[in-house]
């Protein structure tokens, strides 16, 4: 570059320039001093009419920018990086092929353990052949010997999580943990497993509640995972707060779920997921104690419109346990201003207050109802059908929580 | 003999576009920036500011049959420095103005970028050229929509000019020093505390192959441009073997405004993505645009870090 181009640039940009040719004592350097040290030597052929076209030297490699001198990388430095990185690619073959720890198998009866996390995923929101859409039975079965192995491949990220973020290799080991509370703490029975499709998209709709923690999405989603034969994923959907708070929001998505946008959920249908929908939202979630077990209003009813889009099943599902593990004792709008007034990005309505820092072990109970069949010539509904076919699914699983309380004989 | 004026032409990506371009016979590449550049290239360079009559004045001078305009936004807006917005967008509205003026452009390449998605959590997890962004919009967010919408005015006027707006994911790779690049390679790079964004991106010389057929297949429409495969944050840390530091939402703010100091510029956008993420659907770019990344998601990332040109080592 020429003299007089240089001293047209501003401090800055002469000192941006020095920084990236690693001119050494060039943040002391006055402005000339910085002309003078980027000023190539006059052996430079610079001759030319037009001083602002660059002449390019006839030994100039044009095909790639390999033989321009890059900041701060030296040949050396290049040939080492390039030793690490086969290193590391060794590495990563060295555990990609490693199967010995685990023996996940696949319905097809092959190993489909490690070897099929290593691939690489499109991202397209048009079916991808993703590892999360191949029937892999990560069922939290493993166990703990086998987290050093999964570990491993976290830290290597030897393999792509699917479009919506579910991580194979966390959702396998945070489901292990849960799996304890699903034998051991819930003791969760599954009645009625056969009503939900071996293959394919359907929508799973059930109750709602909580009140601090949504168990009910975990343990429904274990009971396909553990009760029903091949092992399923469902994908639990939930509202936008999940994306907000610190912690949850990567979690819920590496475990499994997703966010319960329209677009999320029909790419899910359309790519022959599981749903797991809890349409009564917030409002059931935050249900006080007085109220369990009284399904309130099915949201809008979207699942419905999206069920008959895909031309898929809903699958009413009741599940007893999950309002009474933390009992609302009071549902407080005050509190919800607070918590607005520090996250405003929340939109919390209400919110309900449960005394028992810890769960109560309560007995759970998971039935799943005879599937509601999308109409045969899959044309979209219209309102007033999707509203009855709506209350039908609420109707049904009002009548199942009712049966179910009534024939128990304890809540422990 | 094809006239193309090129924006943009002392970025990374611009210089070796250029020098692509400069080697073919058929072409009389016009470049064109406000800072001289640092790659060389054998065409006509004229360093003119870009915010808006310079400029206009200067192509309806060249007269050119294609432009491939980089610099659509300014980099003040990409680095998120102080300028008056009209700086940020003006060189946009007088290279659309000039376009509308003349009769003889045949196609303009636009280099956009996915920041126009923006960062919301009522985003869907996979964004396509049709999904309309949720959320307030950061400044380069509103910069970029904006300069598309001038891209639809020009295609009002011109309705036979092919236009290809090519959203690209941050570029990331061994040569280029965007802002995104800079911050994710620091040593110590500061994260908001409880988030682990799903990021994606797209190798350097990808972006520059993208251009380059865009050139040679003129396809009129919008493309994400991104590599196949996605990256959880804490992931690609751990790959490159640098350290994450989690900082609450305050805090982080402040280790950015530090950052700024030490000349890695934060952009406004920077915070959004660091929470949300952002990955966007590629099958248009696959399908329709024609055109396949040679690097995936985790190829970029491991050859960002170790600082390896793949192009070189090839040969």
């Amino acid at each position: 570059m020429m003299q007089r181009d240089l001293t047209s640039l501003t401090k800055r940009e002469l000192y941006e320039m020095a920084r990236d040719r690693d001119i050494s004592g060039r943040s002391s350097m006055s402005k000339s001093e910085l002309v003078e040290a980027l000023t190539p030597p006059p052996t430079e052929p610079h001759e030319d009419n037009d001083p602002e076209v660059e002449v390019v030297e006839d030994d100039f490699d044009l095909d790639g920018i390999g033989s321009v001198p890059l900041p701060g990388i030296s040949p050396e430095d290049r040939a080492e990086a390039r030793a690490r990185r086969t290193a590391l690619e060794d590495r990563l073959s060295q555990f990609v092929d490693q199967s010995r720890h685990c023996s996940w198998t696949s319905i097809e009866g092959h190993p489909c353990g490690l070897p099929v996390l290593a691939g690489t995923v499109r991202c397209g929101l048009h079916g991808d052949g993703s590892i999360a859409d191949r029937p892999i039975p990560l069922t939290g079965s493993l166990g703990f010997s086998s987290w050093p192995a999964l570990w491993r491949h976290l830290t290597l990220a030897t393999y792509d999580p699917d479009a919506f973020g579910l991580d194979p290799v966390v959702a396998e080991m945070t489901w292990s943990v849960l799996n304890r509370l699903y034998y051991d703490y819930f003791r969760v029975e599954v009645e009625g497993i056969e009503n939900v499709p071996s293959n394919g998209g359907a929508v799973l709709v059930a109750n709602h509640g909580g009140a601090a923690v949504p168990y009910d999405g975990a343990m429904l989603a274990l009971a396909v995972m553990n009760e029903a034969e091949p092992p399923r994923r469902v994908r639990v959907i939930g509202t936008e707060i999940f994306n907000m708070l610190p912690f949850v929001s990567h979690l819920y998505r590496k475990v499994g779920a997703a966010y319960a946008g329209r677009d999320d959920a029909r790419e899910l249908l359309k790519r022959g997921h599981l749903l797991g929908v809890f349409p009564e939202g917030e409002r059931g979630f935050m249900k006080p104690v007085w109220e369990a077990y009284r399904v309130g209003r099915l949201g809008r009813g979207g699942f419905a419109d999206l069920a008959q889009d895909a031309g898929v099943p809903i699958v009413p599902v009741a599940i007893i346990g999950s309002e009474e593990v933390h009992p609302a004792v009071m549902v407080s709008k005050r509190l919800a201003q607070l918590v607005r007034l520090i996250f405003p990005e929340q939109r919390v309505e209400e919110i309900a207050v449960a005394l028992n820092p810890i769960p109560l072990p309560i007995r759970w109970k998971v039935r799943f109802l005879p599937p509601v069949e999308a109409s045969g010539d899959g044309e979209p509904i219209d309102g007033l059908e999707q509203l009855e076919r709506v209350e039908d699914v609420r109707r049904s699983i009002q009548a199942a929580l009712d049966d179910m309380l009534a024939h128990r004989t304890t809540a422990f | 003999m094809e006239r193309v004026l090129v924006t943009g032409a002392a970025t990374w990506t611009g210089g070796n576009l250029i020098r692509r371009l400069s080697q073919r016979d058929d072409m009389a590449v016009f470049a064109v920036d406000d800072r001289s550049p640092r790659i060389r290239f054998d065409a006509d360079f004229r360093k003119l500011s870009l915010d808006g009559l310079d400029l206009a004045r200067y192509i309806l001078e060249v007269d050119p049959t294609m432009v491939i305009h980089l610099q659509s936004v300014h980099r003040t807006s990409e680095e998120g420095r102080r300028a008056s917005s009209e700086d940020r967008i003006l060189g946009s509205l007088g290279l659309f103005g000039a376009i509308e003026r003349l009769t003889s452009v045949r196609s303009v390449i636009i280099k956009s970028d996915t920041a126009i998605y923006g960062a919301s959590p009522r985003n869907p997890s996979v964004l396509a050229e049709t999904t309309r962004p949720q959320g307030k919009p950061s400044r380069h967010q509103r910069d970029l929509a904006e300069m598309e919408r001038f891209i639809g005015e020009a295609r009002k006027v011109h309705p036979e000019t092919v236009f290809t707006t090519l959203r690209f994911a941050p570029i990331f790779g061994p040569n280029v020093g965007n802002s995104i690049s800079r911050y994710l390679t620091l040593p110590v790079v500061p994260t908001l505390l409880g988030f682990d964004p799903r990021l994606q991106f797209i190798h350097d010389r990808d972006a520059v192959d993208a251009l380059e057929h865009a050139i040679d297949n003129p396809i009129d429409g919008i493309f994400n441009v991104a590599a196949d495969g996605q990256m959880y944050l804490s992931r690609m840390l751990r790959l490159g073997r640098r350290i994450p530091q989690p900082l609450p939402g305050r805090m982080f703010d402040t280790a950015l405004r530090a950052m700024t100091r030490f000349n890695v510029p934060a952009p406004d956008h920077l915070k959004g993505l660091m929470k949300h993420g952002r990955v966007t659907d590629t099958t248009r770019m696959h399908e329709d645009f024609g055109f396949t990344p040679t690097h995936t998601c985790r190829q970029t990332v491991l050859c960002g870090y170790e600082r390896i040109d793949t192009n070189h080592d090839a040969t």
